[in-house]
Parts: C-alpha cells; structure tokens; sequence
C-alpha cells in the first residue's frame, strides 16, 4: 500500500487568508501539524511510502517533513496544475504508483483515528472505489483487494473536511476534549488530559484547569488562569491575571494582562471568534501582538553594501539627473505616475515615482542610459526599503499579500533580477528569475546581475 | 461625534453617535466632550454602530466616561456595537462593565424601564 | 552538457545530461530548431545536474513554441535538486511534469 496526498489551492483558499504565513498542511491541531495525522493514518493503514502533490507551494511542507525519516515511511513530492483530474494526477505518478494499491487522500480531510488499532487488513480487503467523500474531500482506494485477513468488524473511522474557521476550531475541541487518547501528542503528559511541552514557566499562583494542552517556551504571568479547553502554541506569553478558556494560542503570540479570551482563536495580533468568522486585527501591542521571529532581510553586511553603492550612484548621477531632468520634462518626454509599493521592511509601504522616458531625443536615450529614471528610488535603499537590486516591487493597489515563505523572502529592488536576463516575456516570466534568484543570489552574484541588469536596460527600450 | 438629546420620555436621556477609530490620537477629544454633554443629561448613550475601531487607550477613556456618568448618579450605555468592536470588548472583560443593546432606540428606551421600576 | 534523443509513441524523448545554465543553455535551444516543430517531446531531466534561470528560460521558451505548433512539451524524472527549483520559482505552474519518462510518452 502506498498513500497520495493531494491538497490543491481551492481546497484552502479561506485558511490562507487567515493565516497568510502558515502552509494549510502544517497547520496545528492541538499543537501536532494536520499533516502529521495523515502520516500516522497512511502508517497504520500500512503504508510504505507517502507521496505529497499540490498545485500550490509545498517547499514549507518538505522543509518539515523532509524525506520522512521521522515517521519511517518514505516521502516524495510531486506539482500538478490546478484543472487535472485523479487519472490524470495518478499517470504523472505512474512511476510512484506501479504495482500497489493507492490510497487517495484529497482535500483538507482529516480522519479521526485511533493510534492503537491495525487498519491495515481492513484497508487492504476494501474494494477499490471512495470510501467516503463530499463536495470538497475524499478517501478512495485504487488496485486489487486481498481476500486473505478479512475482518469482522472494521475499525471506525470518521471523515472531516476542514472547510471554515469555526470547522477547525470544533476539531480542535474534539480532538482535546473526547480524543486525546487516541493520537500521539507533542509534550509531556505526566497526567491524562494535559499536555506540557518543554520550557514552560508557569509563574506563581496560575491555575491550570484540564483539559489542557501548552506548547514549548510558554510563559503564564502571575494570577492567570489557564484552561479549561486551552490550546495553547509554542513561544507564547500570557501577561499577568489573563484568563484563556476554550481558546486557541497560536505560535508567538503574546496575551496582554488582564485580558478573558474565551471562545477564540488568538494568532499573533490576529484575534479569531470562530463562530460567528469575525477576526479583528489588533494594532495595540497592550492587548494581543505577535512575538517576532527573526527577520529575512538580508545580513548587514550585505544592507551596508547595498546602501553604500546606492550613495555612490546617487553622486555619480545627481548632476546628470538635475541637467536632464526639467529638459525631458518640458519636451513631454519624461513621464512620471506615482505608485504605492510593498517595502522589504515588513508591513511597510512606500510611495515610489514610476518614470517612463520615450527615446525620442539623444538627450533622452542618455537619460535611459544612466538609468535615470528609477533614480529617486536609490534613495529608498539608504533607509533599507529598497536593495539595490532584487525583485519587481510589489504595488499595493495589485491585491496580492506579501507571503513570507521560508523559501524567499519579498526583497524589492530598484533593479530587478529578471532585467538582468535575456528571456523572460511576461511578467510570470519575470517572477520566476526574481524568485529564482532571491534563494541562489549572494552579494558577489548580485553585483554582477546588477551590471548586467544595468547594461539589458539600454538595449530593451520597451521595457522602460 | 454627534451629540443630541432625546426628550420622548420624561427623562432627557443624551445620545452621542461615536464613528470611525477611537484610540491613542483622539480618546481625549471623547472625554472632553463628554464632561460637557454630563451638563445636559447624567444618562446617556452611546450609539456605536459607526465606531469601526477602538483600542485599549480607546476602551480606556469609554470607561473613564462610564465612571463619570456614574458619579453624577446617571449611567453610560451602549449600543450597536459591531463585531470587530464587540470582539474587543469581550476580551478586556469590558463588556461586563456596561449595558449593551442592539440599537439606541432599545438603549433608550431601557432608561425609561428603569424609572418606572 | 549532452544531449541525446531517442522516440517512444511519436515522442521525442529528449535526456540531458549535465549542468543547465546560461553557457549551455543556447546548445539546447539550437536543438530545439533544427528538430521539426510539430513533434511532441518529452524531456528527461533526471541526470540533470544543476538548473539555473536561463536554463529555466530555454524549457519556458520551448512549451511556448510546441504550444504555438500544437504539440507539447512535457517534462519528466525531476530529480530533487531540479524539483527545489521548480519550487522556488512555481515554474512548476508552466509544465506537464511526470515522474516516468515512458508514462509521460503516452497520448
């Protein structure tokens, strides 16, 4: 027996939007990430290898997951495209799939199952065929039932898609509520019903009432209460005589003082009320806000480089940028339009003059030639919003939310990565340089892209 | 904000329509006013069904409001509170603090109740 | 890097060999014009060393071309180094990826 998983975008467009950093697969349910129950599921129901396919990015998923050394089972990866069917998904697979029977996960579905039951002769006597299946996720089987080992009384098993927020907050309570026994739980357990992970400082008089389950680096402030029904992540701070009950903490959040969070999901400065959908983002530190992780944008080292050779093509083009400038303007050759930016620094905006210059005259062929129109936002990278070279910046007004993967970091620059190449045609094109170079680029790298991005300019006119 | 009196009852009872954001920038604006409008009535209401946001100085001087109308013998109470502002209240435990009623005709209408008990 | 071909079904099966990167890049490509346009193919990349964005560039700029001749390109046998660059650039989005050169060589 062998186990695909397929999850494609549609299936998790809502969660996206809620948690725009956390990869669906990976959310946690009771501090243990929905991708791990599918694991163990595939396992107990006898599988040798495990095949993760997306039609979206799974990089953060095989940065957990790996090659699934951890679980003992071997995990590949596979990209598919959005509109392909099943039959087409498992022939793109043939390879995976020659010789076994295939047990099809598809959608958010979880499966609530019990660690200490065999589902392996069940599963194998079953017909090919869905065993259970909705609107928006399914478990089928594929290949040739063995007769040998049937049983009498198939294990239970119960299916659920996870298709809103209030969805996945009831799972969570079950799970902690009626099913703690039945999964492997991250963090100690010295008694039934709670959960505590490693570095946890439960300062004086906090209450703890079960069911409880904490992550690791917790702290709980004096006179707080905590439980019953809390799910509380790693790295988070509950400040003093707050109370958390039926909620969940996500990872690096931190509760202010005082504070009753009752019936909510809390994710960094993000409050949830998952029955009624409604979430409120906090701007006030005092009451809910985000522990920072460590931040991506570069080294330094590499910002002060970036910095100083904005200064030196500042002074080397400030005196060509004040003669051309007002000339092109009055000629009507010099076109500006003002456009609000992503910055690099995270949650930041600016405003960048977008200047396009038509090559009618000498003057302006000169003007295109030094580069002068993005010369105002050689500015930007002395206050670190901009580096010297990276991707196309982002603009506000295109909807699109900066996603910070693990993979690449969103690093604007007033040159981009893909003027330095010959090829790209569209602005899809030019994404896959930008991202391609945003995880291979260093500095030695970027100097040269930079010289080479320089010298593509003068030659694709159109582009400017 | 926009302040006017309602004089259905027999009780003049204040109300005060809060809109947009109140926080750090602008909650002292709100208890300035309100130390005026305790002049016209001790009973007032506030209609928050324009109010979009609020944070914890916001909350704070909604309170400090609450505490005067309290002192001058009278009462401060709300209504039409949206999710988003509602969802704060209830955390802070602030909720507990104040009436709450879904428009400010039912607000209003909960002072004359009052009396005739 | 090397090039060789060999057909299945009416597929040109294509394997390369090597680095993919801007030097060896214009070798594929020149390859890619002297066979007949109409032909689908099918690219085995498992021996694929290293790809880079020009290499990238090449791959993107054949699917147009069989597309535009009403052929296709797929592409098939991605090894890991290969598949993280697919990743990271959702290039992925742009091409039928198998991970069997003889099932890829089907209709």
């Amino acid at each position: 027996m062998k186990t695909i998983i397929i999850t494609k975008k549609s299936d998790y467009t809502w969660l996206r939007d809620i948690f725009p950093g956390l990869h669906p697969l990976l959310i946690p349910l009771c501090n243990k990430p929905f991708i791990e129950y599918l694991i163990d599921f595939s396992i107990l129901v006898g599988s040798s290898g495990l095949r993760i396919i997306s039609d979206g990015v799974i990089s953060d998923v095989e940065n957990f997951c790996e090659h699934g050394s951890q679980w003992g089972v071997e995990i590949s990866y596979a990209n598919i495209l959005p509109s392909e069917s099943l039959s087409k998904v498992l022939e793109k697979n043939s390879r995976f799939c020659s010789g076994e029977r295939i047990m099809i996960i598809s959608g958010l579905l979880f499966i609530h199952y019990n660690k200490r039951s065999d589902y392996r002769s069940f599963f194998a006597s079953l017909p090919p065929g869905e065993i259970f299946g909705c609107s928006n996720g399914n478990l089928s089987l594929t290949g040739v039932p063995s007769e040998l080992g049937k049983q009498e009384t198939p294990p239970l098993l119960s299916p659920v898609v996870l298709d809103c927020i209030g969805q996945y907050y009831e799972l969570s309570n079950e799970i902690l509520h009626h099913r703690l026994a039945d999964y492997v739980l991250p963090g100690y357990s010295n008694e039934a019903e709670c959960f505590i992970g490693r570095n946890v400082v439960l300062q004086k008089s906090v209450t703890v009432i079960k069911p409880i389950i904490i992550g690791n680096n917790v702290q709980i402030f004096t006179g707080s209460v905590i439980g019953p029904g809390a799910i509380i992540g790693s790295n988070v701070i509950v400040d003093r005589e707050s109370t958390v009950s039926e909620s969940i903490v996500m990872d690096n959040t931190f509760i202010g003082e005082q504070l009753e969070v009752d019936k909510k999901i809390a994710a960094g400065n993000l409050l949830i009320d998952p029955e009624s959908g409604y979430s409120l983002t906090m701007e006030d530190p005092h009451l809910l806000s985000g522990i920072k992780s460590k931040g991506i944008s570069g080294s330094p080292f590499q910002r002060v480089t970036h910095g100083l050779t904005a200064a030196w093509m500042i002074m080397l083009l400030l005196l060509p940028y004040l003669l051309l400038k007002p000339f092109l303007k009055l000629s009507g050759c010099w076109k500006t339009e003002k456009i609000v930016y992503h910055s690099m620094k995270h949650g930041k905006k600016i405003s960048l003059n977008r200047v396009s210059i038509e090559k009618q005259s000498i003057l302006a062929s000169i003007a295109v030639f030094l580069s002068l129109d993005r010369f105002t936002w050689l500015f930007w990278v002395l206050n670190g919003h901009l580096a010297i070279i990276g991707c196309s910046p982002v603009s506000v007004s295109q909807g699109i939310q900066i996603i910070n993967n693990n993979t690449a970091g969103y690093r604007p620059g007033v040159f981009s990565y893909s003027e330095a190449e010959d090829w790209p045609q569209n602005t899809f094109d030019s994404d896959i340089v930008d991202h391609y170079y945003a995880v291979h680029s260093n500095l030695i790298k970027d100097i040269f892209l930079t010289q080479k991005a320089l010298f593509n300019r003068i030659h694709h006119e159109d582009k400017i | 904000m926009i302040f006017h009196l309602d004089t259905s009852s027999e009780k003049a009872i204040g109300i005060a329509e809060l809109q947009g954001r109140i926080d750090a920038n602008n909650c002292n604006d709100l208890k300035k006013s309100f130390s005026q409008w305790l002049q016209y009535s001790s009973n007032i209401v506030f209609d928050c069904s324009g109010l979009e946001f609020i944070d914890s100085s916001g909350l704070g001087a909604i309170v400090d409001c609450l505490r005067k109308a309290l002192e001058a013998h009278g009462d401060l109470r709300l209504s039409g509170l949206g999710p988003k502002v509602s969802l704060i209240f209830e955390i802070t435990k602030a909720k507990k603090l104040f009436s709450m009623y879904p428009d400010s005709s039912s607000a209003v209408a909960s002072f004359s109740l009052l009396g005739s008990v | 890097m090397t090039i060789t071909e060999k057909n299945i079904n009416n597929f040109a099966i294509i394997s390369l060999q090597g680095i993919l990167n801007a030097s060896s890049a214009p070798k594929l490509k020149s390859h890619f014009e002297q066979s007949p346009e109409g032909v689908s193919v099918v690219i085995d990349l498992e021996k694929v060393e290293f790809i880079d964005s020009s290499g990238l560039g090449v791959l993107v700029g054949i699917a147009r071309k069989k597309k535009a001749s009403s052929a296709v390109l797929k592409l098939a046998n991605l090894n890991d180094r290969v598949k993280k660059v697919f990743e990271i650039t959702q290039a992925y989005t742009l091409f039928d990826i198998y991970d069997d050169v003889t099932a890829a060589a089907i209709e």
